[in-house]
């Protein structure tokens, strides 16, 4: 039961990792009635997740080929892109923001903006979600049927409770930093997640045999810190971390960096006219 | 026109990426999944091999194959066959399970 419950754990909490950083950011900017679009992209997320997890039995081409790292890849890689335009968004905003450090700042909040937000909320929970469900729903066939309750369901569906809990603790913390350091931390935050989620993509277009890992393992960590762990999988979920990740995976979690950091120098000369 | 110039820098960066990707000749090996477990349990191959895995699902449930050290996951449905692509490996076992009957369904990759 156990094991099974850090598995779910684990996934639950990377895939609410997402929903708690747009929850919050729009709480921060006194936006709490867009909280909507993120349940939008949530509640379709795991409807597609049920439907999907329903549909692979039947779905060929998905399955058995690349099909589904191709599709992960570039769920990820859109994330990447959504995530970017958030801290361009957060920086291009930062006289106004900190001009109202006291009362909570009304930013006005264009409809593409929040639908991106819905997208987001939905990528990055049916990502885990399909394999969450089928997961859980195989566990309960094992302990057979649809009525019964072993431990291992019963572990496997703790496990998301836990992961959901925790991942609201987390954001709970977050919620009290000031303004100013709220999103200055924040936006930093959004970079290295970005950065793991564009490296995670890259590996998805490695198992699909598309780009080359050049060096794999490029280093071994899984003694010092397992992203499989509870500590581990928080890091990952934030900072990207890997312990055994190939050479271009590194490189494109590098790369990532300078590239938004020229960006947000090129848009910097654009906002000064 | 910044976004037209960075979206052809990520285009030529990938297209470099996959034109890279040796085209190496993949060594096909067959799996099966029966009453959850792996046929056969063990792979060995010479250091330097790049394997394709055929595995097919003979068993009446989905099952997800998973390896932390060969750093793959795929679901495998009832009665279908996937491909999962292994990188070269260096020598040493790698273990692997089928996340969904962990305690019966385990196998390894020796290379030497």
């Amino acid at each position: 039961m156990l094991a099974v419950l850090m598995i779910t754990w684990r996934e639950t909490i990377e895939a609410s990792l997402i929903v708690g950083i747009l929850l919050t950011y729009l709480a921060k900017i006194g936006q709490t009635k867009q909280f909507r679009y993120v349940y939008y992209g949530v509640s379709w997320a795991v409807l597609a997740s049920f439907i999907f997890a329903g549909l692979t039995t039947y779905v060929d081409l998905f399955v058995a080929g690349v099909g589904k790292e191709i599709f992960d890849a570039v769920v990820l890689f859109v994330a990447v892109v959504v995530l970017t335009h958030m801290v361009v968004w957060m920086h291009h905003n930062a006289r106004e923001i900190r001009g109202e450090i006291q009362k909570k700042a009304d930013l006005a909040i264009s409809s593409h903006h929040l639908w991106a937000l819905a997208i987001l909320a939905f990528a990055g929970v049916f990502r885990e979600g399909v394999e969450t469900v089928l997961f859980l729903w195989g566990l309960v066939l094992q302990a057979g049927g649809a009525v019964s309750f072993s431990s291992q369901v019963v572990g496997g569906v703790l496990g998301v409770l836990f992961g959901v809990a925790m991942t609201w603790l987390f954001f709970k913390g977050f919620g009290h930093l000031d303004l100013r350091l709220f999103f200055r931390v924040s936006g930093v935050l959004l970079l290295f997640i970005a950065a793991g989620m564009l490296a995670a993509s890259v590996g998805k277009l490695i198992a699909a045999d598309l780009l080359p890992p050049l060096l794999n393992p490029l280093w071994d960590s899984s003694r010092l810190l397992d992203e499989r762990g509870l500590i581990g999988s928080i890091v990952a979920g934030l900072l990207g971390y890997r312990s055994r990740p190939s050479l271009m995976e590194v490189i494109s979690y590098g790369m990532y960096f300078p590239v938004v950091v020229l960006w947000l120098r090129l848009n910097r000369h654009d906002l000064a006219e | 026109m910044k976004k037209a110039i960075f979206g052809l820098l990520l285009i030529i960066f990938l297209l470099a990426g996959v034109l890279l990707a040796q085209a190496d000749d993949r060594m096909e090996i067959k799996l099966t999944i029966k009453n959850n477990r792996f046929v056969p349990d063990e792979i060995r191959v010479q250091a330097g091999t790049t394997i394709e895995l055929a595995i097919t699902n003979a068993d009446p449930t989905v099952e997800e194959f998973e390896s932390f050290s060969l750093n793959r996951e795929k679901l495998i449905p009832a009665g279908k066959t996937v491909t999962i692509f292994l990188p070269k490996l260096q020598r040493g076992t790698y273990e692997f399970m089928g996340e969904f009957h962990s305690e019966t369904a385990r196998g390894r990759v020796i290379v030497e």
